[in-house]
């Protein structure tokens, strides 16, 4: 296989990394019936802690502690509002967004004098090959040459899946978002269970602005994500709200990035705007595919009321 | 209520800004200054304010009918695209035809771009929300893609248009000022809307599809038909959005020259509380707040950025309002 196939695959598993930690935590909160529409925001609070505080501490471990925080806290914000106040969810998540973007840019310029934003650099997160495996011809640099934080999404992806499947908290997060009176007439706290299933998808998403800045770019730079929560969402969809089905979405989302990075260099005959328009009309094509067997959490976007005696 | 979310998110972000070593008062005096300073400030105002109302009433309208259609960036990005095309298309055109025409072709634009939303929605089952939302992102970069070929000025170093034949400029309403006629085209369109809504068959169907699809089924009004007429609907007063603010504000279409507008059209919608007519005050808001913030920046260094900050925190305050009183009345 040639060297720039290789390359191409190694990017497109690179450039998964981002949406597939957010994929993840979209699927936590939507899965207990929260629309993760807020995933963008998260994603950029968790992209501007990360990058502060590992600049301040020197230490990317505080960095990354920094962006399940910055993660959490935006989450704190949905939890509340569509929980104990319960306000649509979708909007809500349009809203945090919109507050992300312009608190992350307010903040950064507080750094900086007369109201300029700083450039804050950081070393990127370096490769960490696997010993032997990373060897292998194709796989290796595909698989087994990978920043540490791209081996962290794997593993989540399958955590997830036995979480969600096999475990007993994982069956009660499902229920609530199927039918959350039900679990709360076996004694079940559904607000309790959102609350926690949506906190727990903001530090995802927080670690996948993390990837974005720590381990991709090495800074912060105002609305750094562009859509990336979006195209996250979309990819959680297209995977059905299971861990590897969204894998696989993030992947085909990914290698279209990656190729249209590449247009140049492979000479293709069109222009890098149609490829990147591509992973969104094949959302689109993959969605009206499945149409209505594309079946959401049943209770996703209604809020729980405890019915009065 | 609304009010009462824009006085905490104020109150919020002044926290910010004296965590920046800042004097709120300061800064929100100068923010005052830049946006109602001089007649020219109030101008420029004005112009931000007018594609928010226009795209902040379509939105409004959808939402009344439970459609969230979150489109608005990028049916407003292709509305301003069709403008272009047409204005440098026709650039002979006598002088009042031409930003009429264009402006329609904007209406036109956007009205198909909803339309192919709704379709995908009604024939396949896609919920409209993630339809719009991915459709923003094509729409977006359709405007690129056209910029670098056949409608891009050679030579300009960054994507955009040619100038357009002054012939297509939106006629001033106050000489030497910036400001345009568009703001007259958006009060008109909100009063319209407000009395769609309120005085027509149209609006009735609206509003009991809103506030009870089951009614609406008892009642005999057709959910698919009611959907296609409102996504159309603020899908063309998108477009006019984008149209207007090509014609009148930048007089060429520019890469990106529309981001955010969409969404801050969703924000000020329920800022209104959905209703048409409270999206005059809503909108002016939005864009006096916009057109101060950067003054603010001058003038004594508060960051700009922090008007994204009161725009998203009173959004949360006023949906999170919104909430209670429904679940009030649920119980």
């Amino acid at each position: 296989m040639p060297d720039a196939f290789v390359e191409f695959l190694s990017a497109a598993v690179r450039i998964a990394t981002p949406l597939l930690f957010a994929a993840l935590g979209g699927i936590l909160s939507e899965r207990a019936g929260v629309f993760a529409v807020g995933l963008e925001g998260m994603m950029l609070a968790g992209a501007f802690t990360g990058v502060v505080a590992t600049y301040g501490t020197g230490m990317v471990a505080v960095g990354l502690l920094a962006s399940v925080a910055g993660g959490m806290l935006l989450a704190a914000v949905v939890a509340t509002a569509t929980t104990r106040f319960r306000a649509d969810q979708m909007v809500t998540g349009l809203a945090v967004n919109i507050l992300a973007l312009g608190l992350t840019s307010y903040l950064l310029r507080g750094f900086g004098a007369r109201g300029e934003a700083p450039i804050i650099r950081v070393t990127t997160l370096p490769p960490l090959p696997v010993p032997w495996l990373g060897d292998l011809p194709v796989a290796g640099p595909v698989l087994f040459r990978q920043p540490l934080l791209t081996y962290g999404a794997v593993a989540l992806t399958v955590g997830m899946f036995v979480f969600l499947v096999r475990t007993r908290p994982g069956l009660t997060l499902r229920a609530v978002g199927e039918n959350p009176t039900a679990v709360f007439a076996v004694g079940g706290n559904p607000v309790r269970v959102r609350v926690a299933a949506v906190l727990a998808g903001g530090a995802l998403a927080g670690l996948g602005g993390a990837v974005l800045s720590l381990q991709q770019v090495g800074t912060f730079t105002d609305g750094m994500t562009h859509g990336r929560g979006y195209l996250a969402l979309a990819a959680i969809i297209v995977g059905r709200w299971m861990p590897g089905g969204a894998l696989v979405g993030c992947l085909v989302f990914g290698a279209a990035d990656a190729l249209q990075l590449r247009v140049q260099a492979l000479r293709l005959p069109v222009s890098s705007y149609v490829i990147q328009m591509l992973p969104y009309v094949v959302s689109l094509a993959v969605l009206a595919g499945l149409g209505r067997t594309a079946r959401l959490p049943a209770a996703i976007g209604v809020p729980f009321v405890r019915e009065r005696r | 209520m609304s009010l009462a979310a824009v006085a905490l998110a104020f109150a919020a972000s002044a926290l910010l800004i004296a965590a920046a070593g800042k004097n709120p008062f300061v800064a929100y005096g100068a923010l005052l200054q830049g946006s109602f300073g001089s007649w020219d400030r109030i101008a420029v105002g004005l112009n931000k304010a007018t594609p928010y109302l226009l795209a902040g009433v379509g939105v409004t309208l959808c939402f009344r009918a439970r459609v969230i259609n979150i489109g608005g960036e990028g049916q407003i990005a292709l509305g301003g695209l069709a403008a272009t095309w047409v204005a440098l298309k026709f650039p002979q055109a006598p002088i009042v035809v031409l930003p009429a025409l264009s402006l329609g072709a904007g209406a036109l634009a956007g009205a198909l771009w909803a339309g192919l939303a709704a379709a995908i929605r009604l024939r396949r089952g896609v919920h409209e929300v993630l339809v719009t939302l991915l459709l923003n992102f094509v729409g977006v970069l359709i405007v690129s893609e056209v910029l670098q070929g056949d409608l891009g000025e050679t030579g300009a170093g960054f994507p955009q248009s040619p100038l357009l034949a002054r012939a297509a400029w939106l006629p001033r309403l106050v000489p030497r000022t910036d400001l345009h006629v568009g703001i007259v085209l958006a009060a008109i369109m909100v009063v319209m809307a407000h009395v769609a809504l309120w005085r027509t068959p149209f609006g009735f169907r609206v509003r009991v599809l809103g506030a009870s699809p089951s009614a609406a089924a008892y009642a005999g009004i057709s959910p698919a038909r009611t959907f296609v007429s409102v996504m159309l609907l603020s899908g063309a007063l998108a477009g006019t959005a984008g149209a207007v603010e090509v014609l009148g504000v930048h007089y060429r279409l520019i890469e990106g020259f529309a981001t955010g507008f969409g969404f801050n059209a969703v924000a000020i919608a329920l800022l209104a509380a959905l209703n048409p007519i409270a999206v005059l005050p809503a909108g002016l808001f939005f864009g006096f707040l916009e057109t101060g913030a950067l003054a603010m920046q001058r003038a004594v260094g508060v960051p700009s950025p922090l008007v994204a900050v009161i725009q998203g925190l009173t959004m949360v305050f006023v949906l999170s309002a919104m909430g209670l009183t429904a679940g009030r009345e649920r119980a």
